[in-house]
């Protein structure tokens, strides 16, 4: 190694020796946090008081009025809808796959995360295709004619049924497998022992599955839009998000004061409905009992053996399957249609965009992200830790649309405006992405003894030194698979960059507007382009990563 | 009544056997422990005799009915845990009364037998608080309370003291004993504590390497072992190799140290020249002017007496006891060693020498 960088580590351990240093990094890790994240997040609401004019026209107008509120309740409904499916469909999947050891384990293990890793703007086209027969498209899908907001239900089902599957599985996997087992000596049949022993301690993770599916599908914006403009139903057929992304694509129908107002009204009244939620949720979902004492020897046992838990097991990967793996995939029939000609200018330029955005985020939110997701793990008694662990949540479950459409209004407040629009759309982009980093490092930290640290500092090590040598080692995979989750989901995001500016070009943004002129074949082969570049480098990440760790080892 | 019987028993996991072909008959209400160094395949045992496992091979049997095939929730035996494992959720007479409430009895018999096991356990009075609130030798009593309230005749004890204080450990095994006997219950307890094992048997059955290494009664095992392993095992002892030097006509036998010393054993079946081993206990090795001569390396306070080791002249390391108010020897005395006959227990010396015959994994 060269000089300079190891002197500029020695510097830092040495700096980190300070107590005066550490905590005023700490704060300024929370500074950052709060005016840079949290506040511009829901600065929109502010409005409702600066500007109640425009609101107030919104209001008054029942046309407007009217739409807005129908675009709102239909994105709740079918946030409600989808979150009940997950559950009720992720459950057996989650004990499948914490509980069950099978050949082929790991592939499904991966399956499972794919969806994740598309962009939603392609899952809107692949689902439309698979299930509906949209016009324009050559590719015969099942051609099943349905109504725009069952078509939602099966689209929002894509990408948050994973999220729901893994938070369920890793309570399952906190769960002490030897309580079923004692149930089951006890007398209970399993079923007996699932909904009574199990289920009742699974409350925390239905909770955490709930809100971040419920927050994911209120805040879809890009597949959305483009399933409803596939559907041609764009403009007649709104969600909250949708509504504001087609607005902004249409501006001869409204005047600018009412399309301000309109903005203001959905992005408030969804930030309110939303931060609701989420300790409406908490607080029912920690004091729900299942009231019912009574149990079924013979109908558990009937539930337990025999053809009915095979039945449900082959259900849950049917469901998987068809309802989730198929429908994503299916955009890769395009390769089998004559390849089209797409514009590889435009196309790079919007990847190196993306790609852009998402790795200048995940950058910043691992520096100021470890800080904080360090203090929370190791302060969650203390009042401030608790705080902290609540408002890093916010920008998770505000809906992205709205999140973009404050922060401009924020940050445009300052002067900030369209020449800044990258920079933009890079701060809006930390702010979503920021919870899913510091959430799997609190995770990971809080199951790190801190007698680790202890001992490397009773051994002479600096603070940063022990954090440097000791802790990060171990927390490295979680730093790499939150980092990866959250690249992927700023790669996939179209809402909140709509929402900040008309003029940075990502990917899914591109693929909107391919979609928009109704170049269906292009927009595919696009996505198929930018899926295929994802893979690449999430498997070059792995590799190197899983070398690099086996040589440390 | 409970009668386990268990005809020739094997579990195999992918090549790995963690139990082979093993055979016990239990009786009704007997105490056994299952004795072993860890990974000896005991807790295995148990777990194939209530259920949790199907063995890949051989039979169980209770009380002369093929149990093998019955699943665990219907085959009514109590199961402890080593990590407890009370259900967090639930108040402790919740707990106690989850196997009549599972098995649907009716809310009389879930009141009646929570009472009733509470109360023989001693922890009625606090009955409706949380598991979390309990020490850990507290919460393991209800733990046991809750396996008996299933009303069965039989319980599996899985390490259930190995996570609990030292003082605890002691006292709650005694408990345990009085307990079941008062019930009549037949017990299978598993541990690696040789000296709880001692003092809380009717049985012990010592395992090792997946296979039953020996039976018999605690007092047996102690003081005729049947192997170096168990001698070692079970208790302190010294073993020292022999080889037989001389034999009397009535068997009286005497062997010779590698140093040439030679000493007197009892009777035995050995021949002239075979070569042995001989264990003989700490308590049974006297001071005196004449013997084995050797030199005191080490003397440790043991709490109620001396401990002291030494090393022979025959190479030996060999370790005796001095009642804690009598006078000690310094490091570095020299002394004469004496071993009281009828003690000694001469066994064939193994063919992988003495370490490779008492290793422990």
């Amino acid at each position: 190694m060269d000089g300079a960088p190891v002197s500029f580590l020695k510097r830092v351990d040495e700096l980190s020796g300070s107590s005066k240093v550490r905590r005023s990094w700490f704060a300024f890790a929370c500074a950052v946090f709060i005016i840079v994240i949290v506040v511009p997040s829901i600065f929109v609401v502010t409005k409702l008081f600066t500007d109640w004019g425009l609101v107030d026209s919104v209001i008054n107008n029942d046309g407007i009025r009217d739409t807005v509120l129908s675009a709102v309740a239909n994105s709740f409904s079918i946030a409600l809808v989808v979150t009940v499916i997950d559950i009720v469909v992720g459950l057996p999947m989650a004990w499948i796959m914490v509980r069950k050891d099978f050949k082929g384990k790991k592939w499904l293990d991966t399956l499972l995360d794919m969806p994740l890793a598309f962009p939603t703007a392609v899952l809107g086209i692949s689902v439309v295709m698979f299930w509906g027969a949209p016009e324009g498209v050559e590719l015969p899908g099942l051609g099943i004619v349905v109504s725009p907001y069952v078509m939602m239900i099966f689209l929002h089902i894509l990408f948050t049924y994973p999220y729901m599957v893994r938070s369920l599985s890793a309570i399952l996997e906190q769960i002490e497998p030897n309580f079923e087992t004692a149930a089951m000596t006890l007398g209970a049949s399993k079923w007996t022992a699932f909904r009574t022993i199990t289920l009742p301690l699974f409350r925390a993770g239905l909770a955490t599955g709930f809100i971040l599916c419920f927050a994911r599908s209120l805040s879809e914006t890009g597949g959305t839009y483009i399933a409803l403009t596939m559907m041609g139903v764009e403009s007649t057929f709104f969600t909250g998000p949708s509504f504001i992304s087609w607005l902004k694509s249409d501006t001869s129908v409204y005047s600018a004061d009412e399309m301000m107002g309109a903005q203001i009204l959905i992005s408030v009244i969804m930030i309110v409905l939303a931060l609701l939620l989420l300790v409406v949720v908490r607080k029912a979902i920690a004091g729900f009992h299942i009231p019912l004492k009574k149990v079924w020897p013979d109908l558990g046992r009937k539930l337990s053996r025999g053809p009915l838990p095979k039945a449900k097991d082959v259900l849950t990967i049917a469901f998987l399957l068809v309802v989730v793996l198929l429908p994503a995939f299916y955009i890769f029939m395009y390769l089998t249609q004559p390849i089209p000609d797409i514009d590889y200018g435009v196309l790079l330029g919007s990847i190196a965009t993306s790609f852009l955005v998402a790795g200048v985020a995940v950058a910043v939110d691992i520096v100021i992200g470890v800080p904080m997701a360090m203090y929370i793990a190791r302060h969650r008694d203390g009042k401030l830790g608790q705080t902290l662990d609540g408002l890093v949540n916010v920008p998770l479950i505000i809906p992205t649309t709205a999140l973009g459409f404050s922060l401009a209004l924020f940050w445009g407040g300052f002067g900030l405006s369209e020449s800044f629009a990258l920079l933009l759309v890079i701060l809006g982009h930390i702010s979503f992405t920021y919870p899913l980093v510091v959430r799997n490092l609190i995770g990971a930290i809080e199951e790190v003894d801190p007698a680790y640290e202890e001992v490397a500092m009773t051994l002479g090590a600096k603070p940063f030194q022990a954090f440097r040598k000791v802790l990060f080692p171990i927390v490295k995979s979680a730093v790499i698979a939150g980092g990866i989750l959250a690249f992927t989901r700023s790669l996939g995001e179209t809402g909140a960059t709509t929402a900040i500016s008309n003029t940075v070009n990502t990917v899914p943004i591109y693929i909107t507007k391919l979609v928009q002129s109704g170049d269906y074949t292009e927009a595919a082969m696009c996505s198929i382009v930018l899926i295929a570049i994802c893979f690449v480098i999430m498997l070059v990440l792995r590799l190197v990563t899983s070398r690099r760790s086996g040589r440390d080892a | 009544m409970a009668r386990i019987k268990l005809e020739r028993i094997s579990m195999r996991f992918g090549d790995f056997y963690a139990v082979r072909d093993i055979s016990l008959d239990i009786n009704n209400g007997e105490y056994v422990t299952i004795l072993g160094p860890s990974g000896c395949g005991k807790t295995t045992l148990i777990k194939v005799i209530s259920g949790i496992w199907r063995p890949t091979e051989g039979k169980v049997y209770v009380d002369g009915m093929d149990v093998t095939d019955i699943p665990m929730e219907d085959r009514d035996v109590g199961y402890v845990f080593q990590n407890i494992a009370l259900f967090p959720h639930m108040s402790l007479k919740e707990n106690v009364a989850y196997s009549p409430r599972v098995k649907d009895q009716g809310d009389e018999a879930m009141e009646s037998l929570s009472t009733e096991y509470l109360e023989l356990v001693g922890m009625l009075a606090r009955a409706g608080m949380f598991p979390d609130e309990l020490s850990g030798g507290e919460q393991q009593k209800v733990a046991i309370a809750r396996a008996l309230a299933s009303g069965s005749k039989m319980l599996m004890l899985d390490e259930p003291l190995s996570a609990l204080d030292a003082r605890v450990r002691v006292e709650l095994r005694y408990e345990l004993r009085r307990l079941v006997k008062k019930l009549g219950i037949t017990v299978l307890h598993v541990t690696h504590d040789q000296e709880e094992a001692m003092s809380v048997s009717d049985r012990i059955v010592l395992m090792r390497y997946g296979a039953i290494a020996e039976v018999g009664t605690p007092l047996e095992i102690y003081r005729r072992p049947k192997s170096v392993f168990a001698a070692n095992f079970i208790g302190e002892t010294n073993l020292l190799e022999c080889t037989v030097s001389d034999k009397s006509k009535n068997g009286k036998t005497k062997l010779k140290l590698r140093g040439g010393e030679e000493i007197r054993a009892s009777k035995t079946d050995f021949k002239v020249g075979d070569p042995v081993v001989i264990s003989v206990r700490p308590e049974h090795v006297y001071t005196a002017t004449d013997g084995l001569e050797a030199e005191v390396t080490a003397v440790v306070f043991m709490g109620t007496y001396w401990r002291v080791r030494t090393t022979a002249a025959s190479r030996d390391f060999v370790e005796y006891n001095v009642s804690s108010d009598d006078e000690v020897p310094s490091i570095g005395d020299r002394v004469h060693l004496v071993f009281n006959k009828k003690a000694i227990v001469v066994f064939e010396r193994p063919r992988g020498g003495i370490e490779g015959e008492i290793k422990l994994e």
